[in-house]
């Protein structure tokens, strides 16, 4: 084998990978269109977009920077590549009374806002895709807000009956202050010692707006929808 | 060919002491950075491992925060021990089979300050919560436009002496080195300037990481490994490599099929679908490089069973290359179709890169340098029972990670998949297996502080100065070191 052999090889079997498994889809998934609602199929017209309020990108770099994604998943697979679509609210809500079937797997625009899907490493924890709506639920006829619930947890996971709990609480993004009189406000309602309040940081505060705008609870178009008891708008 | 290289082994046998000698600072350098770096990893691996099972466990320190300590410890273990090894591997090698010496020492050295200093600045900027996210990728993203600057400065100086070799013969250990040195800034360059300076879906960022993660093993560490292998198993044994054409045929299975692995991490993700799938495919058709390789080199070594249990490079290299076969073999158990769903978010995807990285790559560097290092510094190894200790407890530590975090990883992915039994089923089925990874790491750790010790004392230069090599048992008939003779000779001769 000579040298110049050898480098065509090497530039012929690397070259052909590179281009068809890396530079064209990354090409193409940048100029990913928009889908439109129709009015046979879903009833309605417009273009989709998923609105996440709240301050998306600010708080996925704190979940970023926080190895979040080590333990918990953002991905709801189709039935052929796992269960996630039956766990109890992952995917989205059951059908009950009070709400609608909202349960679908991931679509390329739910990280719309982001700079990097955090698809996440493993499952230590459970899936996050739809926890802003799931803790809308744990709330729901409490005097908890979701807010509250949130900085909660990061503060104590541990708190309440969930010892076994693996989630790590975040000291880093609380400060003890000292209050005065009837204190700042905004403290949490925690164990604090005497004379001291925790209040969250902006930084968590963040987060927990990230958290709350991920939810799946928004009417997909037909075309994105996977179920496989869909209907057509004009067949309803 | 025989003639060929022949008449240059005559014409200069004081070569191979003149490329030691001006390599010696070059290699002592990143050899014991690099196993600083491991103790580092290691200590940040323990600490993060016990979390994952212990949440309380340091839990006020904030830098320390699981996500923060695992990061940190696979970024050190990558770039602070894996790539400095590689390098110091590297070059020697490079030069060796060459026949050139080093002409520019000081760059290299200049350069592998930098390379220390960003690795330095990237984890302090992990732990200070500066961390990108980007699994494997996580330092600051300044960093990597330095460390692939420095790389470039360091590894020039190899390939100017491959193209101005004399004599045609090239061996198939630099067949490897020469990829690997193509291949790994052309897959850190795309990753990084692809994530993070391009505008991409955020989706595809999320692919081209695992694609990343994937061939910076099997395209940088595998073929550092194995090329060391191929130069170390002749080479101790005095005998020629086992077959050529199947060694040949090793590399361009890997060439072939490496750069195909990685994406089937995102089974299930709205990409195009043909990506995990080929990703699946790839990773599970990795066993056949591996298999050659390790039939090749264990078919040259057999039958010296007396230099196998004399030799601690030897030794070493056995088990690297028992490891990057146990490696192909996971990869093809975790990849099929049907155990996909179970290893895709499990710990058995960080079982196959410690597999890979410690358990093929490490042992395989440490080889190299039980090696290289008596050469370069003149002094033997002074404790054949450090040499032990850290075999043992390496061996040891290293089986009982990949049958907690692969076994293990294997039942939680199960439990994950029951979606109509409670998660905390699928949460708590982890701990006791972390458990295991916990103590197995702190076993890792006592086996890498005798060796870093070890390391540094050969560094000041405290070696023993003797003829006779550290031997791991007393009486051996058969010269452990080999015949000090060149590669090609002992390929010749038999050729
Ligand atoms: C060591 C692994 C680990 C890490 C790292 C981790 N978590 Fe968790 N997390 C868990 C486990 C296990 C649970 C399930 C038990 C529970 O609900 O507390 C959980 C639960 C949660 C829940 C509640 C989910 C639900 O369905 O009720 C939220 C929200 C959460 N984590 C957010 C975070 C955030 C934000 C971070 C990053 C700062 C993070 N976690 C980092 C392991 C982890």
């Amino acid at each position: 084998m000579t040298f110049r052999i050898f480098s065509l090889g090497l530039l012929g079997t690397f070259l052909w990978p590179w281009l068809l498994i890396i530079v064209v889809p990354y090409a193409t998934m940048q100029r990913i269109e928009r889908v439109e609602f129709n009015e046979e199929d879903d009833g309605r017209t417009g273009v989709y977009a998923p609105a996440r309020p709240g301050r998306v990108a600010d708080g996925a770099k704190v979940y970023a920077a926080n190895g979040c994604y080590a333990c918990h998943t953002q991905l709801i697979r189709p039935t052929y590549a796992g269960s996630d679509v039956w766990r109890d609210d992952w995917a989205g809500m059951k059908k009950t009374e009070s709400n609608e079937e909202t349960r679908r797997e991931t679509t390329v625009y739910d990280y719309d806002g982001e700079s990097f899907a955090q698809i996440g490493l493993t499952r230590t924890g459970p899936d996050l895709s739809n926890i802003g709506r799931r803790v809308e639920s744990y709330v729901k006829g409490t005097d908890t807000t979701d807010e509250e619930w949130f900085l909660m947890h990061l503060y104590n996971p541990r708190g309440g009956f969930k010892y076994w709990s693996a989630c790590p609480s975040g000291p880093q993004f609380f400060d003890v202050k000292k209050h005065y009189g009837q204190g700042n406000g905004g403290g949490l309602a925690v164990q604090a010692p005497e004379g001291y309040e925790v209040l969250p940081s902006d930084e968590v505060r963040a987060l927990v707006s990230y958290l709350i705008s991920l939810r799946k609870d928004d009417t997909v178009p037909y075309s994105l929808n996977y179920r496989a008891d869909k209907k057509r708008a004009i067949e309803q | 060919m025989a003639t060929d290289s022949d008449s240059i082994q005559h014409a200069d046998p004081d070569l191979r002491p003149a490329i030691d000698r001006s390599l010696r600072h070059p290699v002592m350098f990143f050899f014991t950075s690099a196993a600083a770096w491991l103790a580092v990893a290691l200590v940040l691996g323990i600490i993060a491992s016990a979390k994952s099972h212990a949440p309380e466990f340091m839990g006020n320190i904030g830098w320390l925060l699981y996500g923060k300590s695992q990061a940190a410890h696979l970024n050190t273990l990558v770039y602070g021990w894996g790539c400095q090894a590689a390098f110091g591997i590297i070059i020697w090698l490079m030069a060796r089979l060459s026949r050139k010496e080093c002409r520019n020492p000081g760059t290299i050295l200049v350069a592998g300050h930098v390379w220390n200093f960003a690795v330095l600045f990237g984890v302090i900027g992990i732990l200070s919560g500066q961390g990108t996210g980007v699994p494997w990728m996580e330092f600051p993203s300044a960093v990597w436009p330095v460390l692939l600057i420095s790389y470039v400065f360091i590894m020039v100086g190899s390939v100017v002496q491959f193209r101005c070799k004399e004599g045609g013969h090239t061996y198939i250990s630099q067949w490897y080195l020469l990829g690997a040195i193509v291949w790994f800034p052309w897959v850190y360059a795309t990753s990084n300037l692809l994530i993070f300076t391009f505008d991409g879906h955020p989706l595809m960022d999320a692919a081209i990481n695992s694609w990343f993660k994937s061939t910076f093993i099997l395209l940088f560490f595998v073929p550092v490994g194995v090329g060391a292998a191929y130069y170390l198993a002749p080479k101790v044994t005095g005998r020629p490599v086992h077959s050529y054409s199947l060694a040949q045929m090793g590399f361009w299975a890997l060439a072939v099929i490496g750069p195909w692995t990685g994406m089937q991490k995102l089974t299930g993700a709205p990409i195009p679908q043909f990506l995990p799938y080929v990703g699946a495919a790839a990773t599970v058709l990795f066993f056949i490089p591996a298999v050659t390789v390790a039939v090749n080199i264990l078919k040259t070594v057999s039958g010296h069973n007396t230099t196998i249990s004399a030799s601690p490079t030897l030794r070493f290299m056995i088990a690297g290359i028992i490891g990057l076969l146990v490696l192909g073999s996971i990869g093809v158990c975790l990849n099929f179709p049907s155990s996909i769903k179970y290893a895709q978010f499990s710990f058995a995807g960080y079982g196959y890169e410690i597999l890979a990285m410690y358990g093929f790559f490490s042992m395989c560097a440490f080889a190299t340098m039980y090696f290289v290092v008596p050469r370069i510094t003149r002094r033997e190894w002074l404790s054949r029972r450090f040499i032990r200790w850290h075999f043992y407890l390496s061996i040891y530590g290293m089986s009982t990670i990949v049958i907690c975090t692969i076994g293990g990883g294997l039942l939680q992915g199960a439990a994950q998949e029951y979606w109509n039994m409670p998660w905390s089923d699928a949460a708590t089925r982890g701990y006791a297996y972390g458990w295991g990874t916990t103590v197995s790491w702190l076993f890792i750790l006592f086996a890498n502080i005798f060796f870093l010790l070890h390391l540094l004392l050969m560094w000041a230069r405290l070696g023993r100065r003797s003829q006779h090599p550290t031997l791991l048992s007393k009486h051996t008939s058969e010269s452990p070191h080999g015949p000090e003779g060149d590669i090609d000779e002992i390929q010749a001769a038999n050729a």
